[in-house]
Order: structure tokens, then sequence, then C-alpha cells
């Protein structure tokens, strides 16, 4: 099964374990409706998934966790019955896995083999394996394919999401698309499909949407405002980057190829374990939250309700984070200002005075911005900042952002949609690994990115004339 | 109070309900709900006190008394007995202090139980100091202004070392400011068996205070402890709805992720909080030694800043509503001292109520919750 | 220092140790499962007054003990009820509940024993007795949380109830059978402090060893041996600074009556890092909130 992020597969996958239940529609399990959606239930009836987030108690040791998901006595068996048990497994699938550290020490391809022998143990007949590949090494990957041949050859079911296009080809006999919610392709035959097809299955035709698009903005790219040299950290190797007033440059990717340590580095949250960020010339201060306000980035986080707002309080509040007088105003005056922002920014609320908790995902994300942008920011680091929003909220927020470019800003913008991103990119990056494929530019050869997307860079011919050759020389 | 702006700030937020874990709204129809019916902060309070009252009802009959004598006596030994009212001002005044702090301390979620032993530093200390040689002759505004700096500071460096043990090695402030009491009861016994013990006295206690002592007020018929103590509860009003650390402990306790993200180190806000908590306690310390006590004596530590826990939730960590639920369980002590003993009833029965009253408050709050939180 | 550790010292130790380690031992299960009791205190609290009540009206210090574990598994379930099915925040209602028990004990105390009258002490139950039982319940504990399914599942629930949750295991229940468990003992506890070394009971007469308990727990890294070895290192200092109290010594006595809660101190800044806290401790549990 193909999608993007947030297609609905994970979701479609929680329902056949009983973790979700559906609003309507049955589910047959091996001939048999599912009329109770517990996960214990489910369970019993041979079907396990593989989550994304690993369900292995991570002090337990591997042995131990197979005893957890499937008890065979109310005491525990010895060591070396336990061990014999996990061993057998290991045989038998020809999966790898140490018994003697807890599991929170294992490699996440120890975990994962480690969930798939818990679920093969129960004898499961169904296996759901959610983006298995995704944290797996090329070589884990592979050996994980051959593992799932084989056991759909023993007569297994398996369901195998990913967004990986080789592996569909590689592995899978029947493949379903899967886009915002609905099947594009469903359940046809591999065999019928080639790359190019399932690529812009995944990924949809252009949608035209009413922000302002990137062609219909004028030009004035100032000088380098926000300059990212070789920096590094846990997952990010060695980002070069450059951001010019005026520009809006769009990182692509799939999630967790090292988008999380860009944003945590450039918020200030997190120091770069090599590498310098400039914002104006200037060295940025981390670790010092409000001296962002002081080099004029403004921050769009990911999670708005983590980082960005503080649900319980009210908006007015909210819009004073980060940015609080040491003697505040009165509360009347506080709303007096707060409501004409909330006016400015068409924030649709029941009034200043009302808790950030109240307000719809769009109207929390305007908040954000309204605090944000106010203050004519010259850097603006938006991370996904359409995530959750209906359409025409997400039309509006990108009309903002790109806004404050034609203003003058350099906007960075992390994101998921690639339509969205093509629709304000100047340039767009594809974050893979923690490195940066590209730039592209417009017009944005769809195929070319899905690919670099899902790691096949094999086709991928970047015409680097494109690059701003200004861009080289800006860099202090 | 309008004009400082404080009341309708916070009556309605309540610091201590559990957020869904992830941030997520327990019910998108909280909010609807929350407008038509009168706000539980308010009602809370007032329906545990009666609750707890009713209780204490059921216990006096089994006690073999009648509760409507037992509690027309008690409230008769408020309001008409000739003392009741400052009596009661007098015995609020630390339990006001002291719960200033914990709810402080509580609205930034930093929980600390230990202002006994905050209270009793800020007694040693500041006794130690107007008393000491060269020092207590000196005339009393000075040395009151000496003792309640020394009460303060000395409060706030006990509570100071709880938050350096959770800051620098992740003790846990509930426990570590617990053991500290016990520590500060030993260093009572010590300090006044030898450092500042009265020569004159035959059992350990410091000297008398002299002129550090705080005479009754006119009118009031109490100590300057109490005004101060009062004064407290709209400047830290203030401090929450007009000053950026009052706004910093509420995000604190909201959420210390995005104060970390946009405001500061949210480490530094704790310390902060623990001193100030501290603080206050042991003000509550040295104006109890001057205005009452008179001098330090081996029986000064009487549970009172467990007492304060009662009076900050009862309160709703509300500086107004603490000052408000310190007046009424000060009252309960004062009304029951007379009743209890006229009706031959345990002098502890009013610390029973007290409790109850906490505990009615914490399970009203979970009601309210999923009262709330579930009905449609 | 040789009039110090003699063998009536070791055996104090022993005896002052014993309640403390019943009280954490079962504070190990009910925060292993994920549910932080910070009503030990009261919990020991009740049960010691439960356990003196019944010790003396029956004259048997055994029935006092089983009164005392009947009390405490009746306050855990209370607690239960509050946290984990009530989802009350955990801190607050656990120092209500302490407050509450410290001040119901003494109110029954004075209204049994008015003042001036002298409680009677108890029959009190020998140290050959105590340690016994201690050792039968740590072995039965240790073997409990180690080697029974149950064990494992009740780990798995204070670590990532979503996994267990996933796996099929209650969640609720397991939690409010650990919290049992731990009140139990924590009542066992404070009935042993009463019907062993002390034979009376006196308001607030357990002074803490409830937090100490806590305390001790977060030593021990959430384990059975380590948190009783734990207690014993309380117990002896208790029992040091007993003798040292009639004794001439260079620091003053109170230093040692403080002595037990600094190295309680200290263990926990010690440990507090080190040790691996339950991940889900504190945190009510709601299916899919994450």
């Amino acid at each position: 099964m193909l999608g993007s992020n947030g297609a609905g597969k994970s979701t479609l996958m929680k329902v056949l374990v009983g973790l979700e239940k559906p609003d309507e529609g049955t589910v047959h399990l091996l001939g048999a409706p599912i009329d109770r959606f517990e996960p214990g239930l489910v369970r019993a009836r041979g079907i396990a998934m593989v989550q994304q987030h690993f369900t292995l108690v991570p002090t337990l040791t591997a042995g131990e966790n197979l005893i957890l998901a499937r008890p065979t006595n109310r005491r525990l068996p010895d060591r070396a019955s336990s061990r014999a048990r996990l061993d057998a497994l290991v045989e038998r699938y020809g999966l790898e896995v140490r018994n003697d550290v807890p599991a929170g020490e294992l490699s996440v391809g120890e975990q994962q083999r480690l969930e798939l022998l818990r679920a093969l143990d129960a004898n499961a007949q169904v296996l759901l394996l959610d983006e298995p590949t995704a944290v797996l090494t090329d070589a884990e990957a592979a050996r994980l394919l051959f593992v799932c041949r084989s056991l759909a050859d023993e007569g297994r079911a398996v369901a195998f999401i990913t967004h990986r296009l080789a592996e569909v080809f590689d592995g899978c006999d029947r493949v379903s698309v899967l886009r915002e919610g609905r099947g594009v392709i469903v359940d046809q035959p591999v065999a019928d499909h080639n790359r190019a097809d399932l690529a812009s299955a995944m990924i949809g035709a252009a949608t035209t949407g009413t922000f302002s698009k990137r062609s219909a903005r004028e030009h004035h790219l100032g000088p380098s405002r926000l300059s990212m040299t070789t920096v590094s950290s846990a997952t990010l190797r060695a980002i070069d980057l450059d951001v010019r007033g005026g520009e809006i440059v769009g990182i692509a990717g799939v999630d967790g190829n090292g988008q999380g340590d860009l944003e945590a580095l450039l918020s200030g949250r997190q120091t770069p374990t090599g590498g310098t960020v400039h914002i104006d010339g200037q060295v940025m201060a981390v670790a010092e939250p409000r001296a962002r306000l002081g080099f004029g980035v403004a921050y769009v986080p990911s999670d708005r309700y983590r980082w960005g707002l503080v649900r319980p309080m009210e908006l007015a509040d909210n819009l004073e984070l980060g940015r609080v007088p040491l003697r505040r105003q009165r509360r009347r005056d506080r709303h007096t200002g707060a409501r004409q922002a909330l006016i400015d920014w068409n924030v649709r609320s029941a009034g200043p005075g009302a808790k950030a908790s109240s307000l719809s995902g769009g109207n929390a994300q305007k908040l954000v911005l309204a605090r944000e942008l106010g203050g004519d920011p010259g850097v603006v680091l938006a991370c996904y900042p359409t995530r959750g929003l209906d359409p025409d909220a997400a039309d509006v927020v990108a009309q903002r952002l790109v806004e404050r470019a034609v203003a003058g800003a350099a906007v960075l913008w992390i994101g998921a949609e690639l339509d969205e991103l093509f629709a304000v990119s100047d340039r767009l990056f594809v974050m893979s690994d923690g490195k940066l494929i590209g730039p592209f530019v417009a017009p944005f050869d769809r195929l070319a990115i899905g690919l670099a997307m899902a790691g096949d860079t094999t086709d991928l011919v970047v015409d680097l004339t494109h690059e701003p050759s200004i861009e080289r020389a800006a860099r202090p | 109070m309008t004009s400082l702006d404080a009341s309708p700030m916070t009556l309605d937020d309540d610091p201590l309900e559990e957020s869904a874990p992830n941030g997520r709204p327990r019910n998108r129809h909280q909010r609807g709900q929350r407008a038509v019916t009168v706000s539980p902060s308010v009602i809370v309070p007032v329906a545990s006190l009666v609750c707890a009252l009713l209780v204490g009802a059921i216990v006096i009959v089994v006690d073999g008394a009648n509760p409507f004598e037992v509690y027309r006596s008690v409230a008769a030994g408020v309001f008409i007995d000739n003392r009741g009212l400052s009596d009661t001002a007098t015995a609020a005044t630390p339990l006001i202090l002291i719960a200033l702090g914990y709810a402080l301390a509580y609205r930034a979620r930093v929980f600390t139980i230990g202002a006994e032993g905050q209270y009793l530093l800020g007694a040693i200390v500041s006794v130690g100091v107007v008393t000491a040689d060269g020092v207590r002759d000196l005339p009393g505004p000075v040395l009151i202004a000496l003792g309640v700096m020394a009460g303060a500071l000395a409060g706030a460096a006990w509570g100071g070392i709880t938050g350096v043990l959770w800051t620098r090695f992740g003790a846990s402030i509930v426990i570590s400011s617990l053991m500290l009491v016990y520590v500060a009861q030993a260093l009572l016994q010590w300090s006044i068996r030898v450092p500042i013990r009265d020569p004159e006295s035959f059992v350990p206690a410091s000297r008398q205070l002299g002129n550090a002592q705080l005479g009754e007020l006119p009118f009031l018929g109490t100590h300057l402890g109490f005004v101060v103590a009062v004064a407290c509860g709209p400047v830290l009003a203030w401090l929450f709805a007009r000053h950026r650390v009052g706004y910093r402990i509420s995000v604190l306790g909201h959420n210390p992720s995005a104060l970390d993200a946009n405001e500061v180190a949210s480490r530094r806000v704790v310390m902060m909080v623990v001193l100030a908590a501290g603080g206050l306690a042991g003000l509550a310390g040295f104006f109890e030694m001057s205005g009452v006590n008179g001098r330090l004596g081996s029986s000064a530590s009487l549970g009172l800043g467990f007492t304060g826990i009662i009076v900050a939730l009862l309160g709703r960590l509300h500086p107004i509503g603490v000052v408000a639920a310190g007046l009424a369980i000060a009252g309960l002590d004062i009304g029951f001292e007379v009743s209890a003993r006229s009706h031959d009833l345990p002098s502890s029965l009013v610390g029973v109520i007290q409790a109850l009253v906490v505990v009615f408050v914490v399970a009203g709050d979970a009601l309210a919750a999923r009262f709330i939180g579930e009905g449609e | 220092m040789s009039t110090i550790f003699t063998l009536a010292t070791i055996a104090a130790a022993l005896r002052l140790s014993i309640p403390v380690a019943l009280a954490a031992m079962g504070a190990v299960v009910s925060e292993r499962s994920g549910v932080l009791n910070l009503g030990v205190e009261g919990m020991m609290l009740s049960g010691a007054f439960a356990a003196y009540s019944a010790a003396e009206a029956t004259g048997s210090p055994w029935i006092g003990l089983l009164a005392g574990t009947g009390v405490g598994a009746l306050t855990g379930a209370l607690l239960v009820l509050f946290v984990v099915v009530g989802r009350s925040n955990q801190i607050v209602t656990g120092i209500a509940f302490t407050l509450l028990a410290s001040y119901l004990t003494t109110y029954l105390f004075q209204r049994n024993y008015s003042i001036g009258q002298v409680p009677p002490r108890l029959n009190r139950i020998g140290l050959v007795g105590l340690v016994v039982m201690t050792v039968v319940l740590v072995v039965v504990v240790y073997y409990l949380l180690q080697r029974t399914t149950f064990g494992l599942a009740l780990g798995a629930v204070g670590e990532s109830p979503e996994a267990a949750d996933a796996l099929g295991y209650d969640v609720v229940r397991i939690r409010s059978i650990a919290t049992v468990i731990g009140g139990s003992f924590a009542g066992l506890g404070g009935a042993a402090l009463v019907c062993g070394p002390l034979g009376l009971f006196i308001e607030n007469v357990t002074g803490g060893r409830g937090w100490v308990a806590l305390a001790l727990v977060v030593f021990s890294g959430w384990k059975t041996f380590p948190v009783v070895a734990g207690a014993f290192l309380f117990g002896l200092s208790d029992a040091v600074q007993l003798r040292l109290q009639g004794t001439q010594s260079a620091l003053p006595y109170e230093f040692f009556l403080a002595l037990p809660y600094l190295l309680t101190l200290l263990a926990l800044v010690l440990r507090a890092r080190a040790s691996r806290t339950p991940a889900a401790l504190g945190v009510a549990f709601v299916r899919g909130a994450h």
C-alpha cells in the first residue's frame, strides 16, 4: 500500500487491529466480520500489526516482550526456555534479535524484527507492516522484503505499507494507493503499473490553490538573510543553505529525514554539533529563546500545541508568548490590542478572553501567525504550517507567509504537501536522510521530486544551471 | 479589585486541571458548557466546605453531641465572641502567607509541601537576628525590619535548596521539601538549646523578642503581620495579572515546553518560585514569633505548613481566594477551640473537617472535569 | 564507636527498618504500575492506628497487623477511585490523603484516649517474628514482580500503557490491583511500627517514614531488594541516632535526629538522575491519547 504522509494509511491499519473504530463499513477477517473493535479480541483472531511507533516495552528484553504478548503460564519461564523460544523463532524466520538487552537498547531494525517475531509467535495469519522500511538501512529493508515474501509463500497475508516505489516492485503482488483518505488505486496487480503512474497516483495531479502563486509574485530578491554553513546534528549531514530576502525556499521530504533537527536548530532549541547559522550576517544565539525575537526570526512550529501555544491560557496571553513585557497592560487593554490582532489575522474565536484550546486547528495556527509575523520579521521559519488544516485555512496561512516574503523576509518552509510547496516555493529542496537534494526550481518536475522523496535518485538529473549564481557569492 | 483587574483573570483558570496527555482537549464541547454553567472554581470549594461540615456533623453525632449546637457555638466563637474576629485574623496570618506561597508554586505545577520547614527556618533565623547581642536593644521598627528580612531570606534559602536539588539533580521537590521539614525541626531544637538560647530560661527557648514584638494594632485587634498577609493577596494577584513573572508562572504550569521554546529556561522559573514560596513561609515564621509567641520555643512546629496546603487548594490557588480561605480555615480553628472544649469533643476534630475539605476539593475537581468533559 | 554498633543496635535497626521496608515495597509495586502514591505516609498512619486499636481490643498484635493491612488495602482502594478511575491529579490527591489520615487518626486517638489517660501498651511482636514475616514478604513481592506474568504485565503498564493496551491487557485493572497491594503494604508497615518496636500509638507516630519510603523507592531504582537495603540503612541511622542521644558526643544530638532524613535526602539526590523512573509514572491512561 502506497501513500504520502497523511493519506490515511496508518488510520486504516489501526482500524484493522481494533485500536480505532470505523465510523461505518465492515471489516472481514478470514471470512467473518469483526464486530467488536478491541485490540485483545482482534489479536486473538490472528491479525497483528507492526506499528510505526513500536509497541515493545523498552525496559523488557526480547524474550520478555514475547512472553508479555503471549504468556504461556502464570509463572515466567526460566531464562533458558525463554531464550529457546526466541531462538526458535529467530532460527525459523531468519530475523536476528539479541536477547540479553532491554528492547529500548536494541537497534531500530532489531526492534522491528522483534515486533515481527512477536506477531509470528502468535501465529498471526494477517500481518500488517506500517512503513516498516522507513527506519531501516537498505540491506535491512531488502532482508525484510525477502522474509515477507517467504511468509506470504507460507500462506499468510502480508500488508506492507511504504512510500518507496522500489519495494512495491521488488516484493509485492498487488498494490493499493491511498490519497487524502481515499483509495486511488485499489487492489490491482503490481504488474499492471509502472513507477511513474504509481508516483503520480500517490502525489496526485496538481490542484489549483487560490493563494497567490509563486509565478504571480513580484521578485525582489534581497541579500542572504538566513545562511547555514555545514550545519550538522545527530540527523543532519552538513547542510548548506542560503535563503535570501524575498525568497521562499521549500523543504519537501518524508517525515523523519532530518526535518525535526532542522527545526530545533533554527528555532534555537538545540545547538548544532557542527557548522554555523547566520541571521543577517550575525551568528545566531542558541538556547536563549527570547533572543530569537531580537534576531527577527519568526517561528511557526511543527507542533503548535507543544511549542507554539499554551492551550489553557487566553488568546490575548498567547499573543504575548515570547514577547511579554515586564509590566503587562491591564487585561482590558491587552484585550483591545489582541482583539485588533484577531480581526487583522481573521482568527475566529469567542474573543481575546477565549482559551487557545477552544480554537480550531486553522484558527490556532492563525493565532501563531498573528504573533510571529506581526512584528515584521526578517526570517520566517515555517514548519508544516498548514498541517492538519482544511484547504481554506491552509490557503490563508500560505497567503500570509507569501506576504511576508513579498515584504522582504526570507522564508524557509518545511512542508509535506507537494502542491503547496510547488505553489509557494522559489526554490525547493528534498530532504532525504539528513541531506538536501536539489535545488529544484519551477516548473517543478513532480516525478523527479516524487522519486527523490521515495529515496530513488537513479533517474534524478538535477539541472544545476537553475541555481541562482548569486547564492554562493552572497554567503558571508 | 476591579482596578487591579485580577479576579476575573484566573477564577476560571484551573492550574491543577489535568489536561489530557499530548495536549489534546479533553473534550471539544468543554467551552460551550462552561459558558452556560456557573464556574466550578467557585462551586467546588463552597460545596466542599459544606460537604466537610456535613460529614463533620455526622462525626459529631457519633460522638454524642448535637451538631447544631456545636456549629452554633463555633459561629458564635467567631462572630459574637469579643475577640473572635481578631483572633481569627491573627490565626489566619501565617496560613495566608504560607498558602500564598503554595498558590504561587502550585500554579507553576511545582509541588512543594515543605512550608513547615521554611516557616521554622524563618522563625529561627529572624529570632536569632533580633535577639542577638547588640542587636536586641535597637529600636522596634529597625528590629522588625531586620526580622522581616531575615525571616524571608532564611525561608527562601530553605526553599531554594529544594529548587537546586531539583534543577541540578532531579530530586523530587515533594519529597525533598518534606525531608527538610524534619531537618528544620531538629535545627529548631538545637538552636533554642544552644546558639540562641535564653540563658535565664529553665526550658530551652529563645530570649523574648522585646522591642521586636509586634503590638496589637488599633481597631483590628491583631498585629501588623495580618495587614501584610492580606496585602500580599492583591500584590500577588497583580503579579499574576500584570507582571511578566506571573505570566511565566502560568506558562510553566500549563506548558513548560512553550516556556522553554519562547520565553526563558523553565528551571529558572522553578527556582524563582521555590525561593518566593519559601520567603513567604519564612515571613510567616517571623510574624508568628513577633506577633503571637513572643519567643521561640520547642513547640513552634504546629503543622501550619500543612494546613497551608488546605488553604491554598480551597482558595483555588487564587491570591484573593487564598486570603478568604485562610480566614475561613482560621475561623474554624478559633470557633472549634471553644466549642470543642464546651462540648467535650477532641480538639483535633477541626483538623478532620479541614482535611475533609481538601479531599472534597480534589474529588470535586475530578468530578467537575468528568461531568463537564463528558456530559453533552 | 564500638559501643554504637553493638548487636542491640543492629536489632534496633532491624526493628526500625521493617515498617519502612514494607511501605517502600508497596510503593515499588504501585509505582511500577504507573501510580504515584503520595499517600503512603497517610496509609501507614491509618494502618498504624487500625493495628493499635485492633491489637488493644483483642490482645493480639498479629490481629493488629491484619487490621492494619486491611485498612491499608481500603485506603489503597480509595486512592484507586480517585486517581485511576477518577483521574484526579496524583500528586495533590496523595497529599490530601496524607493530610486527612494524619488528622483523622489523631482525632480518633484523642477521642478514644482522652488527654491525661495513658494509652495502654501492646504486647509487642518479637523481632524474630517481624523479620521472618518481612523476609517472606520480600521474597513474595520479588517473586510477584520478577517471576510471574502478572509482574511482567504490571511493569509494562507502568512503562508503556499503550503497548500493554494494544496487547489486550486491562491497564486500569492492573493499576488498581497494584495500588491496593501498595496500600496494604503501607498499612502493614504502619501496623508493624506499632505492633513491633513501639507497642503504642501516638499522634503522627510514623514521623515521615512514609515519605522516607517514597524517597527510598527512587533510591532503589524501583527494585525490591535495593529498597529493602535502603530501608535497613534508614533504620540503622535511626537506631544509631536513638543510641547517641543519650551519649556525650562532639556533635549535638539534634544532628542525629535529623540524620535519617538527611541520609534519605542524600540517597535521593545521588540516585534521582541515575534511576530510571517508570515512563508512565503519574500519568493517567486514556486510550488513544497518544
